[in-house]
């Protein structure tokens, strides 16, 4: 088995649970799968790694699709194939031993979920009736909020990818821990507009990074490049927190413009 | 030919869709052209791949790093060209460029880019069966998307 395809698999595993979790309406459920989805992370990181001390190298590609499952025992009848399918890629050294048996868990609590009839319900993340909760705002606001919650989980999911990626690379301690940092507060919003996309109807996996994205030849450029974009992620929140007609969703906006500011604080420390 | 090919004119079901799960987006292990178009000022890029069978393009990816515009353009122009001869692909770049009326200075920047990048991809082609050797063939774009923000 070679450990590259096993990160793939890996990879795709975190992004299934993590999604799975979003989808799911269940406040239980849901913190579940999440917290097992920042244990799939941890065994991807883990993986690369390994793969990195093999002198082989590992990349983002991805194969596996986000199935628009209607009710959460499809969620989670589709998450234990994945779980069953990966388990047959481990050997027997320590870490795959370690991943095996959080996975058993896992396996375990989604088996359980599926013997009481209680648990399954209709799962709304992917009817596309892009209204917000039980909000009304005008169809131009939605299309705004609509298109900021692609460009922005994409953003959030490539920026783990990349720090993670360079992370894994660097052996500059001050480096390795702003990386940390950025990739923690992406984790977060990640999380925060998944969740808002699956209350829109509109859940979808962010697309694959190509590696010209990831494979960063110049980090100073980078770094710059990072920033402009920082900039422009804190004009759009501060344009739609102005634009959309509700005080959470102003008051999230805003929160998470000035999170973008502390980053091109510790983005600066890269260079 | 063109009849059905529409820009993504507003947030509409088909925009959506492109949205949630773009055609033809990735890498192809087969290509016989690979073509990049990059905006050295924002290092925003589009890659396009392209496998022929003599006239006929018989697949093709793209990726990029770009916006959800260019994201949108790219899976439909990847749509439209897929399965098509070159001198169709040649002639949807022309109807694609057409129609740039109607979008912002960012939108058609992004769509040039998407555009750039298929005319890259064909010009890598013809340099490898002149026996040339070019892994990707490069075009960098005059114009950068930061255009509204300045």
């Amino acid at each position: 088995m070679q450990m590259s395809k096993l990160y793939q698999a890996k990879h795709e595993l975190w992004l299934s649970i993590l999604f799975a979790s979003f989808a799911i309406n269940d406040k239980q459920i849901k913190r579940d799968l999440y917290n097992f989805s920042t244990i799939e992370f941890r065994h991807m990181k883990w993986v690369g790694g390994d793969v990195l001390k093999s002198g082989d190298d590992y990349n983002y590609d991805r194969t596996k699709t986000l199935k628009k499952s209607e009710t959460v025992f499809e969620v989670l009848n589709h998450l234990l194939v994945e779980l069953k399918e990966t388990a047959l890629l481990y050997s027997d050294n320590v870490l795959d031993t370690r991943m095996k048996t959080d996975e058993n868990y896992i396996i375990s609590y989604i088996t359980a979920l599926l013997e009481e009839k209680k648990n399954d319900a209709e799962v709304t993340a992917f009817n596309m009736k892009r209204t917000y909760a039980d909000k009304e705002l005008p169809k131009e606001q939605i299309d705004a909020l609509t298109m900021f919650l692609f460009e922005e989980s994409y953003k959030e999911y490539e920026l783990i990818l990349v720090y993670a990626y360079m992370q894994a690379r660097t052996e500059n301690i001050t480096h390795f821990n702003v990386f940390q940092d950025l990739i923690d507060e992406s984790h977060f919003h990640l999380q925060s507009f998944g969740e808002m996309m699956a209350k829109m109807g509109i859940l979808a996996l962010p697309r694959e990074l190509h590696e010209l994205t990831y494979k960063v030849k110049d980090i100073q450029k980078f770094v710059v490049d990072g920033i402009a974009e920082e900039e422009a992620a804190k004009e759009m929140c501060r344009s739609l927190s102005g634009a959309i007609e509700d005080d959470g969703l102003k008051r999230f906006f805003d929160f998470v413009n000035y999170q973008e500011s502390y980053h091109i604080e510790l983005m600066k420390r890269l260079l | 030919m063109f009849e059905n090919v529409k820009m993504p004119e507003g947030m509409n079901p088909e925009v959506l869709e492109h949205l949630m799960a773009p055609k033809n987006y990735g890498k192809l292990d087969d290509a016989n052209g690979i073509g990049v178009a990059v905006d050295e000022k924002t290092g925003e890029y589009v890659i396009f791949y392209i496998n022929t069978d003599g006239d006929i393009i018989k697949d093709v990816r793209y990726a990029t790093n770009g916006c959800q515009d260019t994201v949108v353009v790219g899976s439909m122009f990847s749509e439209m060209v897929k399965n098509q001869n070159i001198d169709y692909g040649k002639k949807a770049i022309s109807k694609m460029e057409l129609k740039l009326g109607g979008l912002t200075p960012k939108q058609r920047i992004c769509t040039d880019m998407v555009l750039e990048a298929f005319v890259a991809s064909l010009i890598n082609r013809e340099h490898l069966l002149r026996g040339e050797k070019e892994e990707v063939h490069i075009i960098k774009m005059k114009e950068s998307c930061e255009v509204e923000s300045e």
